[in-house]
């Protein structure tokens, strides 16, 4: 059987309405193989995550034109852990702040917030969905088997949304490959 | 010519209307109620067609068989009752209502994401004549649907389920539930935001012709007339889908049904126009769309309909003139007698109140709004729900509306609604009323399937329009 393909959300969040970038990345990201799910633009955090829920999907890729983007993508990461989202991939990218902010600093902020990685607007797609693959099958595992498994063992292990208490352990699941994400950070020191 | 009688058997009245079918249309001969007979409903359908066809009450009801072609529809105590199955609420979850809805039936309650062990035991106790149970998009979340398949599948319900969600789990769905009649059918959302809800309304219809039917002494019916029936308000359905097709006329249609026990909002129009300035949020609701409301109807439902309604009806009120207390008096009256109808002035007046408070509510639930947002880019409309700006005629029907002689009763409470929050709401923004004046629409109904165009000329021949009659005000 054909191998599944990865899903994942796309979509530009808060009042901003820049759609021209959200078209391109849903083009590129589908011809790159993955399930595409495009939210289209001023997409709520809880949209995103609702979409995530519904289709499963691995990872949620927020953009950000505006300048409102660190706003916006406050208590991301704990919106996506209190419905449950405990493991899933969240990218960042775009101008996510106003003005002449380093990069580094920028970066500092939303990876506080939880984000896993964060671009700048003029970043190499193919190096995204390069480290997109790798985030996911590092945290995922490589085949759709394991991958039935895993869901499977997390199921047994975990508690429903409605009783999010338990993070910890599921954290654990993944901190190691966390530990290996920050290892390698090359591909998004992009100027 | 061709006789052809459609019947319709309610919760509390059975009624019939006779048509002659000719080249040039059907016409109506003659229409009569009768008191519904719960215990044994062929004893009221029996009469109602000896009436029609002119025989005697006791001529058998086979001798009755070929004078005439039968339809028939039951409202089956009120509409079928759904407790609806999604993940996320505003997702899966609304689509799974939606679908209920316009399948004619009655969502009892919903539950979203992990049944509960509560959950399970109000289900147990509901006794739903249906499950509907969605989640997760094609290929999507798996992990809910299994869970909640196992708790169904413990539980003491015993009552068919309809599968509509993640394709790629059916099949463990249905192994998991081995002692439950599950029926398969399409994902209701197989990617997110797409909807589909046909191929649920159509295994809903055909559970109620199989479960619900036979079961009350309807199957005698079926059989020495070979026509099956309908539900109610699938018949209306149908019938407002139809109308535009025909006549396209009459293309963005809505139509407002204040029963009883519940009020429902039909609508046919596109429900989202994209444009530059307005941005849509949540699900692109269909263009045909049913909304029934339980908790809002005259007389079985007028309790609950006082206490949803009270800033409307305290409004209302005191622009007429007339004390809370009073109205609070005649609500009580006439839950206890249900076929009541009032004699009093004041009486008829608090009825109309109680009928706009019905339309007010249901609209509400039904139409869409926007709301205005100032984006570094200018100003944005954020759309939820369905646009229903572009209707242009609004048609009243059931026993309430079909006697009305103004458009009062719709039009003040829309014009109401125009100011309702924040949001501005999509309201049909120069319809015309009419009304449904011989109350043949659910009859009407139930012959769209064999006889689409005669039906519907017939049906838009029979409106009346209220608009020209002028707005009197009460």
């Amino acid at each position: 059987m054909e191998k599944e393909k990865d899903t994942i959300v796309i979509g530009v969040i808060g009042s901003d309405c820049h759609s021209v970038g959200n078209k391109i990345l849903e083009l590129f990201f589908t011809s790159e193989g993955f399930k595409v799910v495009n939210l289209g633009v001023m997409v709520s955090q809880q949209e995103f995550v609702d979409a995530a829920i519904e289709t499963n999907a691995k990872a949620i890729l927020v953009s950000s034109l505006y300048g409102h983007g660190e706003i916006d993508c406050q208590g991301f990461r704990d919106l996506c852990i209190e419905k449950g989202l405990d493991s899933i991939i969240l990218y960042v990218g775009g101008n996510l702040v106003v003005g002449k902010t380093p990069v580094s600093v920028v970066e500092e902020k939303f990876k506080k917030m939880g984000f896993d990685r964060v671009f700048p607007p003029d970043i190499d797609l193919k190096q995204v969905a390069e480290l997109l693959r790798q985030d996911i099958k590092e945290r995922f595992g490589s085949s759709s088997k394991e991958q039935e498994a895993k869901d499977q063992s997390e199921q047994d292990s975990q508690p429903d949304q409605k009783n999010p208490g338990d993070e910890g352990s599921q954290n654990n699941l993944t901190g190691q490959d966390n530990q290996n994400n920050m290892k390698e950070p090359e591909g998004f020191k992009v100027k | 010519m061709k006789t052809v009688i459609s019947v319709d058997i309610g919760s509390t009245w059975t009624k019939g209307a006779v048509f002659s079918l000719t080249g040039s249309g059907l016409e109506l001969l003659d229409k009569i109620s009768a008191p519904t007979t719960q215990s044994n409903l062929v004893v009221g359908f029996h009469e109602i067609l000896a009436r029609l066809l002119q025989r005697d009450r006791n001529t058998p009801l086979d001798q009755l068989k070929g004078l005439a072609e039968i339809f028939f529809s039951s409202s089956a105590k009120g509409g079928l009752s759904i407790a609806a199955i999604g993940l996320v609420p505003d997702l899966t979850l609304q689509l799974a209502r939606l679908a209920a809805m316009s399948a004619g039936g009655k969502v009892v309650k919903s539950f979203s994401f992990s049944l509960t062990a509560s959950d399970v035991n109000e289900l147990e106790k509901l006794r739903p004549d249906i499950i509907l149970f969605s989640g997760g998009t094609d290929g999507g979340n798996s992990k809910y649907v299994l869970e909640n398949a196992s708790k169904l599948e413990s539980s003491r319900l015993d009552c068919p389920i309809v599968y509509a969600g993640n394709r790629a789990v059916a099949e463990d769905v249905i192994n998991i539930m081995k002692s439950r009649e599950v029926i398969v059918t399409e994902n209701l959302m197989p990617e997110i935001g797409q909807v589909n809800i046909e191929p649920v309304r159509e295994k809903i219809r055909e559970i109620f012709l199989k479960r619900i039917v036979v079961g009350r002494g309807l199957s005698e019916i079926v059989e020495l007339f070979g026509s099956q029936p309908k539900p109610t308000p699938l018949a209306m359905f149908e019938l407002i889908s139809a109308i535009p097709e025909f006549h396209p006329e009459w293309s963005d249609l809505a139509a407002i049904d204040i029963g009883g026990a519940t009020t429902d909002f039909y609508s046919n129009t596109e429900s989202y126009l994209e444009t530059d300035t307005v941005v849509l949020k949540g699900i692109r609701e269909p263009k045909i769309k049913r909304t029934v409301e339980g908790d809002l109807g005259l007389r079985v439902s007028a309790h609950s309909l006082f206490e949803t309604s009270q800033v409307y009806i305290k409004d209302r009120l005191r622009e007429a003139g007339f004390e809370f207390q009073e109205m609070n008096e005649f609500v009580g009256k006439i839950s206890g007698r249900i076929d009541y109808l009032p004699e009093l002035e004041k009486e008829k007046i608090f009825d109309r109140v109680l009928a706009e408070a019905c339309v007010y509510y249901a609209a509400l639930r039904h139409i869409g709004g926007w709301r205005q947002i100032y984006t570094p880019q200018g100003k944005i409309y954020v759309q939820t729900g369905k646009d229903l700006r572009r209707v242009k005629a609004i048609i009243g029907t059931g026993g309430f509306l079909s006697e009305e002689k103004t458009a009062a009763v719709m039009s003040i409470p829309l014009e109401k609604l125009k100011h309702y929050g924040e949001e501005i709401k999509l309201l049909p923004e120069r319809p015309a009323f009419y009304h449904d004046r011989h109350y043949l629409f659910p009859l009407l109904g139930n012959l769209i399937e064999k006889y689409p165009q005669e039906a519907t000329s017939l049906a838009v021949a029979s409106v009346e329009n209220l608009s020209q009659r002028g707005d009197e005000n009460d």
